[in-house]
This record gives C-alpha cells, structure tokens and sequence, in this order.
C-alpha cells in the first residue's frame, strides 16, 4: 500500500511538472481567470442593479449572494471547463505514446493502475489551481457581504466530482489515440454529448428518457450548487470516475497486447 | 540470468518473432544482431516487460515477466530505441523521477545520491542543468543510458545504446558496456557489426523474427570462412595465378582485384593447411615483388550478409548476394 501511494505520487507530482513546466497550467489559468472574471463582472453588475432597484423602487425580492451570485457563477464555470479540461488531459496518455516516454512508465516497477490514477491526480492538482482562481473571485464577496458557507463548499464539492468525471473520460480518449488534437477534440465531443444528452429526454419516452436524464453530467450538478449534497449525486460521479479510469486500464492493457 | 523461451509474438497476420529461444549468462554481454524489423525491439520490449509475448515466455532472474512482473522490472534497467524523456524536465528532475519511480524506498538524499553516480557514469553531470529536449541526440541517448542504469540492475536490455552517438562517445559508451559487464547481465541489440565483435561475448544473429545462429564473434567468424583463405598482392599479371595454383596445398586461387601491374589473388588452402611459407617463397622465386600478404577472414558483415540473405539465394541463385565478386581463374 506504501508503494502504491509512493508510485501514484510520483506520477502526479511528474504530471504536474510538466503541466507547470510548461505554458500549459498558466495559459490555462489566464484563460480561466479572464473568463470567469467576465462572468464575475456581469453577475454582480446583475446583482447590484437589481438591489439598487429593489432600493429605490421597493421589490418584493430580498438579494441572497449564495442564490443569484454564487450558484450561476459555479454553474458557469462547469462550462468553462466543459471547454478547458479536454485540453488539460489530451496530452495525458497521447504524448507519453507519441515520444516513446510510455515505454518509460510501463517498464517500470509499477502497475498500470499506479500510473492511471497517478496521471488522474496529476491532472487534478491543475484543475484545483483552476478552481483555486475561482476561489479568489469568490472570497472577494466574503469582503463585501456575508455568503453562507454551506452551499458554498458543496458547489465546489459538485465542481471537483464534475472536473474528476470531465478528466476521467480525457484520460480515456487520451489513451486510444498517439495524437493530443483527436484527442482533445474527441474528450470534447464526448463531454458535450453527456452534458446535452437530457435535452431529448422528454420525447425519447418513458425509460429511455429517464435513462438520459439519469446519464446527463449536467442533472447531478444542480443540487450541489443550491446545498444539498445527495448520495444519488455522488455515487452517480464516483462511479462515473471509477468507470472512466476503469476503461483507461483496459485501454492501456489492450494497447500492450497489441503492440 | 535471462531465459526467453519459444518466443513468439504476432501483430494480427503479421509475426515479428517466431519461436525465438536463447539464454544468457550471468555476467555475460550478449549481442542481438538483425537488419531493421527483424525483430530486435520486439523482443527487448517482451523481455523487459513492455508487452506480453503471444506464445512462449521470457524468465529474468528468474521471475517470470508475465506472472511476475514487478519483481522481474525490478531487476531490468531498459534503454529503448529512442530515448524515453521528458523535453521539459531537466536531465537532474528526470532522473530524480525515473530515482522516484525505481528506488521510491529509499532516502531522498539516497536517490539523489544514485542520481549523481548514474549522471558520472554516463558523462551527462555537466548538463545536469539543461532541458532534456535541448540536449543533442549523442546526450540524449546517455541521459537514457543514465536512467538504465540508475538503479544498478542486474539486468541491462539496450537497444541500440550507441545510435546517434559521435565515434568519440561510441568508444567511451562500448567501453562502459564492457565495463558493466561480469556484475550485470547485458543484451544489446545493434546493426553494427564490429559493435558485437568489440562488446560482446556473444551474438544472436536474428532475420525475419528467426534466430538464424548463436555463437561468440570469433566462432562465428571461424565458422563460416569455410576454408582459409589468403590474400595476396603482387606485381605480376593475371597469369602469376596459374603459378600460384601450382603451390602444394593450394586448391584455388582467383582474382580478386587488379591495378596497372599489380595483382591482388584470393588463394584458398586445403582445410588445415598454412600455405604462407610457400606461397611467400613462390612470389619471391620468381623476381615478382610481394607487396601484400595476409589471412583474408570474413568480416563479420560477410558472416551477417551471408546468413541473413541466405533465403534470397536460395531462391535465385545468381542473385547478386554474394559478399565479395570474385572472379575464378584457375582451379588446383
């Protein structure tokens, strides 16, 4: 057990290395911060009209920070990084195979799923300095009223499974191509698919629908963002996780028997 | 020490390694020999684990790859065909991770211990500092030799350690081979031949994913000359051959090169018999002036071009496969 974190810490903090060693995490960040920053900029311009009018013309509305600031900003920033974490894990696996470095891991002293999970927590610790971004728009609100914590941390919570679910299936896609672009496009497409795939739910019947519903990466996040942290909603994206690094080892598995 | 036995591996239709079987020794320093694609990489990646084989096994020290595959890893230090790093690490953070990724038991002051021996041993120390995909090809490939060796295996599977190295670092990465070898057990693979005939104790020549012969360099070489031959300059004509053919022991002679009055004859001897003297004393009695005089061996590019070209001659045998031309002009 010992020499399993030891290997899986080795590979992530490698992962990191290059994500920071590179353009990669910052042009990654920079993105992320301008972005979200806009976002940040119009709800509170949103927000603060809205209670200026509420001021001045009487509205039966009372402001709450957590539900008209805070919720649509998180909910926002799971788009963002529907579009940014594909370029985060499209270099995972495709690179590594590319330049002949997989060789490298696989004949190693380790397993392939010390590798996988290393590659996953690797990528992690870059989505949580993208988070941490966030994290700073946020607490600037702490200065300016008082959001409730709660809602707060289980929205970050809903955005690390949803990030977790998001690098699971790049690392996946990663691993079936040599090249970063199909593989970046492909994580795309796929994270696309699953966020939209509610939107036939009602005319594609009873169970089929339910199905969709059920499958849709978008469905589990709302609760998160109001407060409530639902068993239903973790279990659906710890095995999504599970199931997406589950894949990524067969798909490395396969790739040695075939050469 | 490594025991690959009915080695087969098959990519679909295509097989890249047919039933191949050898053993080495502990200590010893085998050469894998082939042209491109005969299947040299292939089985270097089964024998260190990369892949599993289709049929057969590969065992190093005596744990199976296949069922035990940590404990084997353990003891293999590999260097692939291209050199496996990482272009923004430095060749230090590299090798710390490679350190992390072998020796992840011991002390972080131990490993970076290791880490400056490997780097001294392959002259890389003073690049330490240098982004591996800055480094020229010639580094490149010791920063990998590094890595290899890293953690002191028993077991060193190179292939191909001194492709793109200058002649310089090929004569300073033979004689660390050499060196290693007798406390590690060595496979390198390689297409140049007097790489094995200087490195190894043996060779394992391989065509077409088949083992065509095992022997040591010098067997090999004694082997397949068949009968001794000599080579003999001389200022004479092309007619000096028929003389020469008249020499006891001599059962052919030929031609094998001829400028303005010099001659060059390729004379071959009966089995066991050392026809110099005579044929010294033949050139000199008769006034022509004897300007070269020597033991013709196959090179072991002959040796290599022989048997992996057989199956071509085999076929057509006019084919121009034939090492040397050489044209006959007298029979003894």
């Amino acid at each position: 057990m010992g020499n399993r974190v030891r290997n899986i810490s080795a590979i992530a903090g490698k992962e990191m290395r290059i994500y920071f060693g590179s353009p990669i995490a910052w042009v990654m960040m920079g993105l992320f911060a301008l972005i979200f920053g806009y976002f940040y900029v119009a709800y509170v311009d949103l927000v603060a009209t809205a209670a200026m009018r509420q001021q001045f013309g009487g509205g039966p509305m009372k402001q709450n920070v957590n539900n008209d600031l805070i919720r649509p900003l998180l909910q926002n920033a799971s788009v963002i990084i529907l579009f940014l974490i594909p370029m985060v894990t499209m270099r995972t696996y495709s690179e590594e195979k590319r330049s002949g470095t997989i060789e490298l891991l696989l004949t190693s002293p380790i397993t392939d799923l010390d590798i996988v999970l290393g590659k996953f927590f690797g990528a992690i610790g870059l989505y949580l300095g993208l988070l941490a971004v966030t994290a700073v728009y946020v607490g600037m609100l702490f200065l300016y009223s008082r959001p409730e914590i709660t809602p707060l941390i289980s929205g970050y919570l809903g955005l690390l499974l949803l990030g977790g679910c998001f690098v699971a299936i790049g690392l996946f896609v990663s691993s079936l191509t040599k090249n970063q672009m199909v593989a970046g496009v492909g994580t795309f497409v796929v994270l696309l698919l699953l966020w939209i795939i509610n939107w036939m739910a009602d005319s594609a019947g009873p169970w089929l629908g339910e199905i969709m519903r059920y499958m849709s990466i978008t469905e589990h996040f709302d609760d998160f963002g109001k407060g409530v942290i639902d068993t239903k909603h973790l279990v659906f994206y710890l095995s999504f996780i599970v199931f997406g690094l589950f894949l990524t080892l067969k798909s490395v598995d396969s790739e040695r028997w075939r050469g | 020490m490594i025991e690959v036995q009915h080695l087969t591996k098959r990519y679909g239709p295509f097989t890249a390694v047919d039933d191949v079987s050898f053993r080495v020794e502990k200590g010893e320093i085998l050469g894998f020999l082939g042209p491109n694609g005969a299947g040299k990489t292939t089985t270097m990646r089964v024998i260190t684990g990369y892949m599993p084989p289709t049929d057969g096994k590969a065992i190093v020290a005596g744990f199976d790859l296949f069922e035990k595959p940590i404990e084997a890893k353990e003891r293999i230090g590999y260097l692939p065909e291209t050199p496996p790093l990482y272009p923004e690490m430095t060749v230090r953070e590299y090798l710390n991770f490679c350190a992390r990724l072998r020796l992840g038991q011991l002390s972080k002051a131990e490993r970076q211990q290791r880490v400056e021996t490997a780097m001294r041993k392959t002259h890389v120390d003073d690049m330490a500092g240098r982004h591996c995909g800055k480094l020229s090809k010639g580094y490149k490939q010791r920063v990998g030799l590094a890595q290899a060796l890293l953690h002191d295996p028993e077991v060193l599977i190179l292939d191909e350690p001194t492709a793109g190295l200058d002649p310089k670092q090929i004569m300073e990465t033979r004689d660390l081979i050499r060196g290693l070898g007798g406390d590690h057990t060595i496979i390198l693979s390689t297409h140049i031949l007097p790489e094995v005939a200087q490195t190894c104790h043996r060779v394992v020549i391989i065509n077409k994913g088949k083992v065509v012969a095992v022997d040591t360099p010098e067997n090999l070489t004694h082997q397949l000359k068949g009968s001794a031959t000599l080579y003999v300059q001389v200022e004479a004509d092309g007619d000096a051959g028929a003389a020469l053919a008249a020499v006891p022991g001599v059962r052919q002679v030929s031609v094998a090169d001829q400028h303005a009055r010099m001659t060059g004859f390729e004379i071959e001897a009966e089995p066991n018999v050392d026809v110099r003297r005579e044929v010294a004393r033949a050139v000199v009695d008769r006034g022509w002036g004897l300007l070269e005089l020597r033991p013709n061996r196959l090179s072991l590019e002959e040796i290599f071009l022989q048997l992996t070209t057989e199956e071509q001659r085999d076929q057509a045998p006019a084919a121009a496969a034939e090492a040397p031309a050489v044209q006959e002009v007298a029979n003894g």
